[in-house]
């Protein structure tokens, strides 16, 4: 699904080049879910923004579902936010003004798809995330652990085929944080949604089945966890 | 048959996808403005203030514009105007008089002329119904006025209305005032205590912006009999307005040209060229230079759109700076939707769809506000105006401010925010941009304070201007001196009057004259002095015929000689002079020197000083006063100081209602009359004073909101600086300095704009005040001090503020 080729990434100071990312290189396969951890600087989200597409990298190849699109312009990009990536944010990034409803409807709005199947499409997801009573709600009358199913909840209501997640659970406290993977792992694991995330945590990391170590830019190892369940 | 179905599914899928989009960002919308609460006050606030006086001043634009334009044929009617020429030939005065000779030659010989009607001038006079009489509005015209103008006619018949020459036609608030009914077809009401006139007519009342308004209307024909000039048909008496519709394809040029051929075969001696002039053009472009038009009322026009447009761009500035200090929340949220999918369109069209929501609820407010003040700006300046809601184009052109306003608010949001790039936005990496932003707010502060200071600045030059004549002397002592019309019996009765008058104790002296002491009676250029430069006067002199009394009444200064007196039989030929009359005359020793005015010799037996009549801004023309008991017009006295001034007015009122019962009792003061002459000046101050109150206030709106959201984003920096030992005054410096800076900036460029402008202004009066430095010093001082006290609440609540709140948010 995903194809990283000699990714390369450094801002240029006085003609001092200072590397965020050297030489990575790697494959994601449809169906992975994989943790990506190092310690701070070491260009775990700058990764993950690149596999976003939210940055570019400076040199490299990066082919998402087999096409290349180190420079896509925005349309297409739009186009592929809308059908196939989902985002989840460290900050939740909800929308303050929109009710919870609202917010998990914007992006099937934004994909167009037709009335009653949004409404359908949101109902089932405040259902499955048991939010039905919080749905009239606006963000800042949620728990952060709420905030962050919204968010998921939103991520995951135009079907995507990859989420895409930022230190998802940095903001929470980790009963809440437990909830959250264990709703990624069933993602994973029953709808076939490939996951990649940046976390600090063994213990988020041991949910997931691959786990790139990150060390000053560079991968450092790349190891299959073993499901000890 | 399947695919167009389901072509159509799409489409109307798509359609209600955009209507529940539009539904929810104007859900989001309203829940946004409501959260921020104090800036959407500050904008929609500002905003409609911005727009109302806008607005307000574009209706007054309007309905400068419209004058004269009401009738249907209005474009095709036109006043003849007449060239005066010097004895060189050249042009030196162009007026709108004619002679009554012109119309029914030109009427006969010019195909293009439709209607035709001779008018006069217009004039008060009484009209009555039984004993009770009321000085009104009256004008004579010929009938083919009916057919120019479209009047409505409530009562009567247009065709027949001006047939008989005792007959009139009354507005209906004339026919109200007199029979309280506008059903007075054929009742008989009295003109000048003379005629007995049929009503024939009751029409509805006359725009105010006309030019002809008349309270009621008399034919023509019984004008020719009443008056001695309009009867006589000749070529050198230009006392008369001379109105006349072309047809639509005629060509004015060859009109004109066409009318001077016609005047010079009837009239061999043509003295004076005649012209057509539009009228609809004569209220605003009625200044003319060498018998061409050179603008006139309408540069005031344009002086009120471009304040129009002044105020409400500065209101836009307050919007879009709003806008801009609360780009970085914004920001954050089109990072988001791009991530969800927004695309940039949809992001732009939801940032304007809010500055038009915004705008929209402003409008609403600023039109209630109009409602509010227009009876308090329809009295200041003298008018009537009202907001026309059944005028398509009022609302087409309000619809364009709303759009036009919400765009030009609308699209810093809209187009530079939307271009973020996401991760830029949500990682809150736009200090790099925010170099651009905040420069850009920087300009358009200083450019809204720049504006608001030539507002001040030139308020305080009107009114210094204002009271630079309000202080010059008129050159006699004006309290305790009052006039009033010689009308009715007052002319023969005069000094059954006057008798009576000083008998009472009331007036200690008076005299009467042909024409009111502040107030230019005839010029002339008949007159004739030994020892003349050239063998013909050509300098405009001005007489008022007067008896005795003239000098004791009204304490001008007499320079030399006397006031005229019973004591010489000969003062019946006497006349009093000016100084500057002297001064052209070149005479060395005035009383005593014979003149010859009017074929006749008369002795000059005194000097007085100049005084102020007419135009208080201006020198005036050599004054002639000469004696002339026939000069009836007004009457002139003086108020015996010793009594109690209601006593004295009361009566006079009773003695003069006794003698001339007829008429309405008028008397004016002669202090108010002077203060009257500065009305036009005063109005502008007040105008550009109320203005400038709002643009300031407008102005200091914008900076409030621009320094919450600076004391906002630097909390953080703030609280560290707090931690760090800093002083709250020094705090309130740094939020307050640069806004101080900027003023100073706009002041610098404003105080050259403003001089060079009200220099400009000020060259409009022979007699002006100088533009002293301290007026610009007080206008940047005063705008310094009002900023200071805007924002030196916000900078020191936030300097207080526990700095562990601003550090606890990261």
């Amino acid at each position: 699904m995903i194809e990283l080729k000699n990714i390369e990434k450094y801002y240029a100071n006085k003609g001092v080049k200072s590397y965020i990312l050297r030489h990575v290189t790697t494959s994601i396969k449809q169906g992975e879910f994989v943790s990506i951890m190092g310690p701070s600087g070491a260009g775990k989200s700058t990764l993950l923004n690149i596999l976003g597409m939210l940055e570019e990298p400076t040199y490299g190849q990066y082919e998402f579902m087999g096409e290349d699109v180190v420079s896509l312009n925005e349309r297409k990009r739009i186009e592929l936010y809308r059908n196939h990536i989902g985002f989840v944010f460290q900050a939740y990034h909800l929308i303050d003004e929109m009710t919870v409803a609202e917010n998990i409807e914007a992006p099937l709005l934004y994909k167009k798809v037709p009335g009653s199947e949004r409404k359908s499409r949101v109902a089932d997801i405040l259902d499955r995330f048991n939010m039905v009573a919080k749905s009239d709600l606006f963000p800042n009358q949620l728990s952060g652990g709420q905030q962050q199913l919204v968010g998921i909840a939103r991520a995951l209501v135009a079907q995507p085929s990859i989420i895409l997640a930022d230190e998802p659970t940095g903001n929470l406290q980790s009963t809440q944080a437990l909830q959250i993977m264990d709703l990624f792992k069933k993602l994973n694991e029953e709808e076939g949604i490939t996951i990649v995330q940046v976390t600090h945590s063994e213990v988020n990391a041991a949910y997931g089945s691959r786990i790139l170590h990150l060390l000053d830019g560079v991968i450092k190892e790349d190891v299959v966890v073993q499901q000890t369940v | 048959m399947c695919e167009v179905f389901l072509i159509w599914h799409t489409i109307s899928n798509q359609k209600g996808n955009h209507d529940e989009m539009f539904k929810l960002n104007f859900k989001i919308i309203l829940r946004s403005i409501w959260k921020n609460k104090v800036s959407s006050i500050i904008n929609v606030v500002g905003l409609a203030i911005g727009l109302a006086a806008c607005l307000m001043l574009l209706l007054y634009v309007m309905y400068e514009l419209n004058f004269d334009k009401q009738s249907k044929d209005s474009e095709n009617v036109h006043v003849v105007m007449t060239n005066v020429l010097d004895d060189k030939g050249k042009i030196f005065v162009t007026f709108n008089g004619s002679t009554t000779a012109f119309a029914p030659v030109i009427k006969r010989e010019i195909p293009e002329v439709k209607y035709i009607s001779r008018m006069d001038y217009g004039n008060t006079g009484l009209i009555a119904n039984g004993i009770n009489g009321f000085k009104k509005k009256s004008k004579f015209a010929e009938p083919d006025i009916l057919k120019m103008y479209d009047y409505k006619f409530i009562h009567g018949d247009p065709k027949t209305a001006l047939k008989d020459p005792r007959s009139v036609i009354l507005t209906e608030s004339t026919a109200k005032t007199l029979f309280g009914s506008t059903d007075v077809l054929n009742k008989t009401v009295k003109y000048q205590e003379k005629e007995n006139l049929t009503v024939t007519a009751v029409i509805k009342d006359l725009p105010e912006n006309s030019s002809n308004r008349f309270d009621y209307l008399m034919p023509w024909s019984l004008y020719e009999i009443l008056d001695e000039g309009a009867r006589d048909l000749n070529w050198s008496n230009f006392s008369f307005v001379t109105l006349v519709t072309l047809r639509p394809d005629a060509n004015l040029d060859l009109v004109n040209k066409k009318i001077y051929e016609a005047i010079k075969r009837n009239n061999r001696e043509v003295s004076q060229p005649n012209f057509l002039f539009p009228l609809s053009k004569m209220h605003l472009y009625g200044k003319f230079e060498e018998g061409k038009s050179v603008g006139g009322d309408i540069e005031q026009i344009w002086l009120f759109t471009a304040l129009a447009i002044g105020i409400l761009l500065i209101a836009c500035i307050n919007f879009m700076n709003m806008a801009t200090a609360k780009s970085e929340k914004r920001a954050k949220e089109v990072g988001i939707k791009k991530t969800i999918g927004a695309n940039r369109r949809s992001l732009i069209m939801q940032f304007l769809a809010e500055s038009m929501v915004l705008t929209l609820i402003s409008v609403i407010i600023a039109i209630a506000l109009i409602e509010a003040f227009m009876p308090i700006f329809n009295n200041l300046l003298n008018i009537k105006m009202s907001i026309p809601y059944f005028n398509s184009y009022i609302w087409l052109g309000l619809l364009s401010v709303i759009l036009l306003t919400g765009l030009i608010a609308g699209s810093y949001p809209a187009f530079y925010l939307s271009s973020f790039n996401p991760t830029q936005s949500l990682k809150r990496n736009v200090e790099g941009r925010s170099f651009f932003s905040l420069s850009l707010r920087k300009l358009l502060v200083i450019g809204q304070f720049c504006f608001t200071i030539i507002l001040i600045i030139s308020t305080l030059v009107i009114y210094k201007q204002i009271q630079f004549i309000k202080n010059k002397p008129v050159g006699f002592d004006v309290n305790a001196l009052v006039e009033m019309p010689q009308d009715g019996q007052l002319n023969e009765k005069f000094e059954l009057l006057k008798t009576r008058l000083l008998k009472s104790g009331a007036v200690t002296n008076m005299y009467q004259s042909s024409v009111n002491l502040s107030h230019h009676g005839s010029n002339f250029t008949g007159i004739e002095w030994r020892g003349m430069p050239n063998p013909e006067n050509k300098v405009l002199f001005n007489r008022v015929g007067t008896t005795y009394d003239y000098i004791s009444t009204n304490g001008i200064k007499l320079i030399s000689g006397r006031d005229f007196n019973k004591k010489y039989a000969s003062d019946s030929s006497a006349i009093l002079v000016s100084a500057s009359a002297v001064k052209v005359m070149g005479l060395k020793k005035p009383v005593g020197e014979i003149v010859k005015m009017f074929d006749s010799n008369c002795t000059i037996i005194g000097v007085f000083d100049d005084y102020v009549w007419d135009s208080p801004y201006q020198s005036n023309n050599p004054m002639i006063v000469y004696f002339n008991k026939g000069g009836t017009g007004a009457i002139t006295m003086r108020l015996n100081e010793n009594n109690n001034l209601q006593q004295n007015i009361e009566t006079i009122t009773s003695i003069t209602k006794e003698i001339n019962p007829a008429y309405p009792v008028e008397i004016k003061f002669m202090n108010s009359i002077y203060a009257e002459k500065l009305t036009k000046e005063k109005t502008l101050g007040l105008l550009s004073n109320l203005f400038g109150g709002l643009a300031i206030f407008i102005s200091c709106l914008g900076l409030f909101g621009l320094l919450s959201y600076s004391a906002e984003q630097r909390t953080k920096e703030f609280g560290i600086r707090k931690v760090l030992g800093a002083s709250v005054v020094s705090l309130m410096q740094l939020l307050s300095l640069s806004f101080v800076k900027m003023i100073l900036v706009a002041t610098v460029l404003a105080a050259p704009i403003a001089y060079y402008v009200m220099l400009k202004w000020l060259d409009n009066f022979e007699f002006h005040t100088t533009i002293s430095w301290w007026i610009i010093a007080l206008a940047a001082l005063g705008t310094i001090s009002i900023t200071l006290l805007t924002v030196s609440y916000k900078a020191y609540r936030t300097a207080k503020s526990n700095p562990i709140n601003a550090l606890k948010y990261e």
